[in-house]
């Protein structure tokens, strides 16, 4: 399933992400942030890569600043 | 001693009604005493133009008297015929019914034939008023009569006093103010036979002033100079204040100008205007005095301000009576509020707490399960049992994610708490402003 990790500015930011994410009905799971990856927050979210798109309008409508994705 | 919200907003509103009502009624009354000043002093103007209308009313009169005596046909023909009894019985018929102090007639060389207050000789040649009058002129004027004059009429006595002055000496007056008329007498052939001359005298006499004050109200008096020689003015027994220097007259008889403003006789003080009395030759000789006492306007400005007081007073208390229930409904819902803020501060901090040891307990799991991984990375190097190695990496693969939720367990955790130091420093402060809001309500240390 961890095919997209989505990142943030802020452990804050990855928090409410996690709960916009979890209201839509989109499965994420909180995992430590890769070492390739680079911002400040230590947490990033990995979610299947079919709900990417998803996972990306329920964060804009969230109001939440998406800081990247890896896949 | 700290007091509560609610006494120091009773407090406000009371002392903010007392101090508004005190401005009010200071400045009513201010306002009030100069526009009854104002009035009153219009209308004691008023008295004594009143007053001054008497007076020449009384001259007037005089002027008339003697110059009908002066062409009267008796008289003339009793002059004529030197006839004095008759001549003096006419002259007292004449005075008696017309209030005359003197009446008197002279020859042309001012020797006088009869008087109406009886048969005492004498010549007024000297007198600047019968002199003018043999010259043909009728004189009508206010004058000073001599001791001399006054004693060929008998009326010395009634203008003799001893004016007490202000610091308790006496001085002694013996000249007589007096409204005088004087008038030629004339034969057929309008040659001067002689003259008549008469007039009140006002020392002592009450009959002017009494007029006045009975038409006018107040006090009205009449000066010789600056002394009293005739008034209504009561004294405290109830007497006539008389023969007593007034001191604000002196400057009207220096000045020759009228006084206006506050005076005091007879232990009473009264707003007064006096007038000065000058003779045909604009000469100061004495004063009108009319006043009204300041009693009057000073029990006008109490009423006033007594009743201002009551209603002051009333005012006061129906807005307490108003302020009361507003300020007990406000106080009440300040202290339910503090109350609420209070509780609410005390729960967060119960959560702060709780924050704070589970914190900790994820910090330990978080060492248990990387202590774990250790022993399993160890277990492994050792090489022990060949048929567990595969179950040794399961292990360390569940252990790895183990490890992954941990960190990211912990990290929460660590975000709580610094988000958690914050609220700390913010219920400090909601409970700092619900104990202030405590003391400000009941005034009592939260």
């Amino acid at each position: 399933m961890a095919d997209v990790i989505l990142f943030f500015s802020s452990n804050a930011d990855t928090m409410i992400a996690t709960k916009a994410l979890k209201d839509a009905g989109i499965p994420a799971k909180m995992i430590p942030k890769p070492a390739t990856v680079n911002t400040a927050s230590n947490l990033c979210l990995s979610i299947d890569l079919g709900a990417e798109s998803q996972a990306k309008t329920a964060l804009s409508g969230a109001g939440v600043a998406l800081g990247g994705v890896v896949k | 001693m700290k007091l509560s919200l609610r006494t120091r907003l009773l407090g406000t509103i009371v002392g903010a009604i007392v101090l508004c009502f005190l401005v009010t009624l200071i400045a009513s009354r201010i306002e009030l005493n100069n526009q009854l000043r104002s009035l009153a002093q219009t209308q004691v103007n008023n008295g004594a133009g009143a007053f001054g209308g008497y007076w020449d009313s009384r001259k007037d009169q005089i002027k008339l008297l003697v110059a009908q005596d002066a062409v009267s046909d008796t008289m003339r023909k009793a002059l004529q015929s030197k006839n004095v009894a008759a001549l003096q019985d006419q002259l007292s018929n004449a005075a008696r019914t017309s209030g005359l102090s003197f009446l008197t007639v002279v020859d042309t060389n001012g020797n006088v034939i009869a008087r109406a207050n009886g048969p005492a000789p004498g010549s007024l040649k000297s007198n600047d008023i019968v002199s003018r009058a043999l010259t043909g002129e009728t004189v009508s004027t206010a004058t000073l009569l001599s001791p001399a004059f006054l004693n060929g009429e008998g009326l010395a006595p009634q203008a003799q006093a001893d004016i007490k002055t202000a610091d308790g000496k006496s001085e002694h007056i013996d000249n007589g103010l007096a409204i005088v008329a004087a008038a030629p007498i004339s034969d057929a052939n309008e040659r001067t036979i002689g003259a008549i001359v008469g007039g009140v005298l006002m020392n002592h006499y009450y009959d002017l002033v009494d007029q006045a004050t009975h038409a006018l109200g107040g006090s009205s008096a009449i000066l010789e100079g600056d002394g009293l020689i005739s008034s209504t003015i009561q004294m405290p027994d109830g007497t006539r204040a008389v023969d007593q220097q007034v001191a604000a007259a002196q400057n009207v008889e220096k000045n020759d100008a009228p006084f206006s403003g506050v005076d005091t006789e007879g232990g009473t003080a009264y707003l007064v205007r006096i007038d000065p009395i000058t003779n045909d030759q604009n000469q100061v000789l004495g004063a009108r005095w009319y006043g009204i006492p300041l009693s009057t306007l000073d029990a006008i400005i109490n009423k006033t301000t007594l009743t201002l007081l009551i209603w002051g007073a009333i005012a006061a208390l129906l807005a307490l009576a108003l302020a009361i229930p507003i300020v007990q409904r406000l106080s009440d819902t300040l202290s339910k509020r503090s109350i609420q803020v209070r509780t609410a501060a005390k729960e967060l901090g119960v959560a702060i707490v709780g924050s704070e040891v589970s914190g900790d307990h994820v910090a330990m799991t978080k060492a248990a399960v990387e202590r774990l991984g250790t022993l399993l990375d160890e277990l492994e190097g050792q090489g022990q049992g060949a048929s567990g190695a595969p179950k040794i990496t399961e292990l360390k693969a569940v252990n790895a994610e183990l490890q992954g939720d941990m960190i990211v367990i912990d990290t929460l955790s660590q975000e709580m708490s610094n988000r958690m130091q914050q609220a700390v420093t913010r219920v400090q402060e909601l409970n700092d402003v619900a104990k202030g809001l405590s003391e400000l309500v009941t005034g009592e240390a939260g």
